[in-house]
């Protein structure tokens, strides 16, 4: 009899574990979605001020971004006039660059997604597999912390065995009303490369919003990229036809 | 006065011309052939420098400091002017070029790719490098080309062919200008070269220097001065005074001036693993020519030994009589070692003058401006290392069966057969 009891107890154990671990698994992806879905919305339109800091200089451009879901955008550059015009566009895992200057939509080749983009700490990998961190990887929850009051999950995420990506690791730290707040890149060696942290969150847009991003190599305080958020507007859907090839090379006046 | 044992030991060896005649030129053939393979060898690796530098790299290069480590557009060599007028009053370069590089997306209708683009001063550069000698199709750089409204530009074969473009197709390139800005300009493809190294064909597009810094946004700076000395073995020499005149001049960043050494550390590592394969080869050559003088001398000892018997039976001492072999052996090898040295040298002069043409593949390699003839060097340390190693070990040939002698008893001695 007490065998039996034990056996029944033990049995439920059993099952609720189990389904506690695949909720916990299922949580942890859909706090990251969260976590993107609140920056990015259905559709975005935002005006964006990159500053690339190095040692001994510094440049500034003003860009403008169309977003729609993960998968598709749009960015032009607005500022300085020298490299007005200037666009690249994302479609999937697809990218453009158009130059004014030349006239000219030049495919981007999978060999250059490693390069920089515009000169930034961004690759070009960064902005045409930004979907790649829900797709390629496990994630599970190592610990949690508090920011401005409130609870912090840290995420470390390992990208499935096959998955065709350059980290070995990625830890993110997002808040839990969906605010990311930093994103750590670590190589196959589990040495960290690349950190990017976020400050000066606002309400933009009608809700809660990154202002401000950094990327920079680890330990190189001298050598970043900021991206400052100067408006965002968040739109149920932007047209097809703004993500095309045409479009790239000839905007219409709006 | 020559004395009486160095008479004997001299009228001894005649005694058999023919084996002494014999030895010796086992042992003068073992000298020549150093001689000239050593020669043959440090001549080869001149070429193989001269042909390796002609290609790019040049002797020396002047460049900002940290550029070779990690080739960033920014760091430039700000005002080459006053460091060409330090160059020209050196005697012992030759010549010089200046060039620039960038990382750019090179794009034609069907494909796109990353690719270095270097400016260069189409005059000089055709006097420092092979680049010229290199064109296959279409023609080389003028200086009108970089006041066209496209700019003309060679292509490497392969890259060309990677970019599915031919003579007169367009390349559009979009990088990165030295002060941050967009850098994007037309290309009309007027040359294509192929130098036989697919690295350097397939990465390459080489553009007028001018119209290079007025797309990159570079001022009057470039990245590399290329020079070429007139020989080799200076090249030290102009390093260090290249290194002073810089000293004396201010400039924005450091800068560096590095050898080709430095610059080819695969090729002077090439080199040396040559020198241990080869250095493996003669030692196994002078171990044979040594058994064999060994055997040679082993043989007379044994021949002789109730001549020695007679000689020791009147009162000769050992020690004596082993001085009186070890002469021999010691004048032997004398004259087989100067006339090794001297046929040696002669071979080999010849050859330097003349060369050795490498037959068939000279034509082909030729195409790559790699001369197809080889030229010995003959040096004092070609004419002498060989040689004086085979002599060292014949006399330690000889000491064997001389001592062997020492143990001699006279009385077997006399009835040995």
């Amino acid at each position: 009899m007490t065998s039996k009891h034990i056996l029944v107890i033990l049995f439920t154990l059993i099952v609720m574990l189990a389904r506690a671990s695949i909720i916990q698994a299922q949580d942890v992806k859909s706090i990251i979605e969260s976590a993107w879905n609140q920056f990015r919305g259905l559709a975005s339109i935002s005006t964006v001020e990159m500053t690339i800091h190095r040692p001994n200089w510094e440049r500034r451009m003003t860009l403008k971004a169309w977003t729609r879901g993960e998968t598709k955008s749009l960015i032009r550059i607005m500022a300085p006039a020298k490299d007005r015009g200037n666009g690249t566009l994302k479609k999937d895992r697809k990218m453009w660059l158009f130059n004014p200057k030349v006239n000219r939509v030049i495919p981007l080749p999978p060999a250059m997604m490693g390069q920089s983009w515009m000169g930034s700490d961004f690759s070009n990998n960064d902005l045409a597999k930004s979907d790649s961190l829900l797709k390629d990887y496990t994630h599970t929850i190592i610990a949690t912390e508090t920011d401005a009051g409130k609870n912090v999950y840290v995420i470390q995420s390992i990208p499935k065995p096959d998955a065709p990506v350059v980290w070995g690791m990625q830890k993110l730290k997002i808040r839990e009303d969906h605010i990311l707040l930093s994103q750590e890149f670590f190589d196959e060696d589990h040495q960290s490369v690349r950190i990017m942290t976020i400050s000066d969150i606002q309400m933009m847009g009608g809700r809660l919003f990154p202002k401000v991003w950094k990327m920079q190599k680890t330990g190189l305080d001298n050598e970043y990229t900021l991206l400052n958020h100067e408006s965002v507007e968040f739109l149920d859907q932007l047209p097809d036809r703004m993500f095309t090839l045409n479009y790239l090379r000839h905007p219409e006046r709006r | 006065m020559i004395d009486m044992d160095t008479k004997m030991a001299w009228r001894k060896i005649w005694r058999n011309p023919r084996r002494t005649i014999l030895t010796v030129m086992a042992i003068a053939f073992a000298c020549l052939l150093l001689v000239f393979m050593l020669s043959f060898q440090f001549g080869s690796y001149d070429t193989m420098i001269n042909s390796s530098v002609k290609i790019n790299t040049g002797h020396l290069q002047i460049q900002a400091e940290g550029y070779h480590e990690q080739p960033q557009i920014r760091r430039v060599v700000s005002d080459p002017d006053p460091i060409r007028a330090a160059l020209d009053r050196i005697d012992t370069i030759a010549g010089y070029t200046c060039r620039a590089r960038a990382f750019v997306l090179a794009s034609s209708t069907a494909r796109s790719y990353g690719v270095m683009v270097v400016g260069i001063d189409p005059d000089k550069e055709a006097k420092i490098s092979s680049l010229k000698s290199l064109i296959r199709r279409g023609r080389y750089l003028t200086p009108a080309d970089s006041q066209s409204d496209i700019t003309g530009v060679l292509v490497g074969r392969l890259l060309a062919k990677n970019l599915r473009v031919t003579i007169g197709d367009e390349i559009t390139i979009l990088g990165q200008g030295r002060d941050g800005s967009i850098a994007a300009t037309i290309f009309n493809v007027v040359g294509i070269y192929a130098s036989g190294m697919d690295e350097f064909d397939r990465s390459a597009i080489h553009m007028p220097l001018k119209a290079f810094q007025y797309v990159f946004a570079m001022g009057n700076a470039v990245h590399e001065i290329v020079v070429i000395g007139k020989k080799l073995n200076q090249v030290a020499s102009i390093q260090s005074t290249v290194q002073a005149a810089l000293a004396s001049m201010d400039t924005p960043l450091p800068l560096k001036v590095l050898t080709w050494e430095e610059l080819l550390p695969g090729l002077r590592q090439a080199i040396q693993m040559d020198l241990v394969s080869g250095a493996i080869f003669y030692f196994i050559l002078i171990i044979v020519v040594a058994f064999s003088i060994l055997n040679t001398f082993l043989m007379a000892i044994f021949e002789r030994t109730r001549e020695f018997g007679v000689l020791m039976a009147i009162g000769t001492r050992p020690g004596r009589l082993t001085r009186l072999v070890l002469t021999e052996s010691a004048a032997m090898s004398l004259i087989g070692v100067a006339t090794g040295i001297v046929a040696g040298c002669l071979i080999t002069g010849y050859f330097q003058t003349h060369g050795i043409s490498l037959g068939d593949s000279a034509d082909l390699l030729r195409q790559y401006g790699i001369s197809g003839r080889i030229y010995p060097k003959l040096s004092l340390l070609s004419a002498s290392l060989g040689p004086a190693i085979v002599w060292m070990i014949t006399l330690l040939s000889a000491v064997y069966p001389a001592l062997k002698i020492r143990n001699l008893k006279p009385v077997e001695a006399l009835v040995y057969h």
